[in-house]
């Protein structure tokens, strides 16, 4: 995670400040203009990043501890029983929240809008599906196995939707994305083989029994499936974040910002793109087939136009470019509809006023982000004033001054 | 030796000629100014020539290879580097950031700390604000900041679009005299500018441009002294 890894520059002038004195570099005036864009004191990634290390582990040890006994707690205000089973509620939250991660990828970190992520979140689902219904044709595969099989097939859409498209920009990219997510629902209607409305029933599920010999993984208890994604979730945070810190995330970031400029940085920034196309469509693929299994039903009734609007909700309303901004705004997306089952018919609505007002207080989304993007230019600026110190203000602290007392010649 | 060769290089906006049969060079070491009005082709050729728009017609050599058909990125590997007009900073990176994706093709890490160290020594204000956001700088700051990020990769060719726009009088000198000192330490300059003033005035050859088209050449002191130009350049005559 970003916010993980030590104290994020500019995160407010203080930190940048204590950054600043920490790295052992001369005090940037700029700093503290720089800070007041960013949080207010004593926001909640300042004083993350005020902790140490062991402190922000334990933290997070803590979080996931807590996160793994949500539906056994089931803490009374929280619950959305007894309109909604909790079990099965977290599981849906947690469904949402590995959705956000995915589109958080293309959207957060490239910027590239992608309107029609349920056609991967489908594709994953119907893959895992039609290669364990009985009421498909297509040979049969453990369920476990679907899901390797289910990303593998969705980053290939993703590959194959974005050589094309991504040669398109803003806008235009976004109209042909909507289509593509129509697209996918409407084959998965007129495509005999895909079962339009009838869809496929019984799918599968992970193996393994209780001790009553019931199945562990069944279509009406929650629990082990969610305890299932979250595992899957952190597993994906893991590997996200790590891209994050990379080159590619690096790479993203710049195109994100200015994909010209970007370019001619020597960013292959088409590349790029269709890399954060593939792995947002894979991560889209994997929740579809953790979903097909939970819910064991499959149709093309559960992809249509709004679900994908949901996710895109889920992300801006998180904080675009932020994985624990995604997280929770993907369980905010699913959570307050199951929570208020009487204004869940006004859900659209709701989310609507909603993002109004979070785009107006808070306009980068609930988790602003702000990765840090130095990768070896860190070393190389550590390494330089290492130098310095060393040999008594030579190299560049002596070019400056030289170049200054020119200056001040001219 | 010819670093950057043009052979009737045509570049289209769909139906638009915006450049026509564009032939010019540039020798190693040299600083070269491009002049003409606006909607000349001025950007037009930087875009081309640093790959990020493809011509229709013709080819273009750099370091006697053909790189007519080669990605933008990877001309920058090959030592092309642009300061894109309106500056183009990445404005949610700090400076340092800016600077560390300057370097992104390269992958020499240990090259890096001596072209900070050279960034830093011809824009000392660079190295003041290392951590501002690119986005929050003035206008002269974000100018500095594009050819420090441009100089990160270490080109052997500089291409500078437009460095003067928007700048104050003062600034302007200044900026020039630090290309003057980029072009000193061995790397050679393309100069795009309306104003033709400084850029004559510090360029050892230049070309006019007019609506795609190169209508005058000659070395800098030539055309400064051309009356033809001082009446539609340089608002004298």
């Amino acid at each position: 995670m970003s916010m993980t890894d030590g104290p994020t520059p500019l995160s407010s002038a203080k930190a940048a400040q204590s950054a600043a004195d920490r790295e052992g570099l001369t005090t940037a005036p700029g700093a503290s203009i720089a800070g007041r864009r960013g949080k207010k004191p004593g926001s909640l990634g300042q004083r993350w990043n005020a902790l140490s290390r062991q402190q922000q582990w334990c933290f997070l040890i803590i979080v996931v501890v807590l996160a793994y006994l949500l539906p056994v707690i089931n803490p009374p205000i929280i619950t959305t029983e007894p309109g909604n089973n909790f079990g099965l509620a977290c599981f849906d939250m947690a469904r949402f929240a590995l959705i956000a991660i995915g589109l958080n990828v293309v959207i957060g970190y490239a910027g590239l809008l992608d309107l029609g992520y349920v056609a991967f979140f489908a594709v994953g689902a119907y893959v895992s599906a039609m290669l364990t219904s009985p009421d498909s044709a297509f040979l049969k595969i453990p369920y476990l196995w679907t899901i390797p099989v289910a990303m593998a097939v969705t980053m290939f859409f993703g590959v194959i939707l974005g050589i094309p498209t991504l040669r398109l920009r803003g806008d235009y990219l976004a109209i042909v994305t909507l289509g593509f997510g129509e697209i996918v629902r409407i084959l998965a209607t007129i495509i005999p083989a895909m079962k339009g409305q009838v869809g496929f029933q019984s799918v599968g599920h992970p193996p393994g029994t209780a001790a009553d010999g019931n199945p562990i993984f069944t279509n009406s208890n929650g629990v082990p499936w969610y305890w299932l994604i979250l595992t899957v979730i952190i597993i994906v945070l893991l590997l996200v974040g790590n891209l994050e810190r990379s080159r590619v995330g690096r790479a993203w970031v710049a195109i994100r910002e200015d994909e010209d400029a970007a370019e001619i940085m020597g960013v292959p920034t088409f590349k790029y793109k269709v890399w954060a196309f593939a792995i947002g469509a894979s991560i889209g693929g994997l929740s579809g087939a953790l979903f097909s299994g939970q819910v064991g039903f499959i149709s093309n009734q559960r992809f249509d136009v709004y679900t994908s609007i949901l996710f895109v909700a889920a992300v801006v309303l998180g904080g675009a470019g932020n994985k624990v901004g995604a997280i929770v705004g993907g369980a905010l997306v699913s959570y307050i509809p199951l929570r208020f089952t009487a204004i869940a018919e006004y859900k659209y609505l709701i989310f609507g006023i909603l993002l109004v007002v979070i785009m107006i207080f808070r306009s980068q989304g609930l988790f602003p982000a702000r990765q840090k993007l130095l990768a070896y230019g860190r070393d190389a600026v550590k390494w330089m004033f290492k130098r310095d110190d060393g040999e008594h203000g030579t190299g560049a602290k002596r070019t400056t001054g030289t170049a200054q007392e020119k200056g001040a010649q001219a | 030796m010819t670093l950057l060769e043009l052979d009737n290089v045509s570049v289209h906006y769909g139906r638009i000629q915006a450049i026509k049969d564009m032939s010019f060079t540039v020798e190693e070491g040299e600083i070269v100014s491009l002049i003409g009005a606006n909607g000349a082709g001025k950007t037009t050729t930087m875009k081309t020539i640093s790959g990020l728009l493809n011509p229709s017609a013709g080819s273009i050599r750099f370091a006697g290879k053909d790189i007519t058909k080669m990605k933008a990125h990877i001309r920058v590997v090959q030592g092309i580097s642009q300061a894109p007009e309106g500056r183009g900073v990445f404005p949610g990176m700090t400076v340092l950031e800016n600077l560390d994706m300057g370097a992104f093709g390269r992958k020499d890490r240990s090259g890096m700390a001596t072209d900070i160290a050279r960034v830093f020594a011809l824009f000392p204000r660079l190295e003041e604000r290392q951590k501002q956001l690119g986005g929050t700088m003035s206008g002269g700051e974000q100018q500095m900041l594009a050819i420090g990020r441009a100089l990160m990769s270490n080109p052997k060719l500089l291409l500078l679009d437009e460095p003067s726009m928007g700048l104050a009088p003062q600034f302007i000198r200044q900026i020039f005299k630090i290309i003057t000192e980029i072009n000193s330490q061995g790397t050679t300059v393309l100069l795009v500018e309306q104003n033709a003033n400084q850029a004559l005035a510090r360029a050892h050859r230049a070309f006019v441009l007019e609506t795609g088209e190169i209508t005058h050449s000659g070395t800098g002191k030539e055309l400064l002294a051309n009356p033809a130009i001082k009446e539609a350049y340089l608002g004298v005559g």
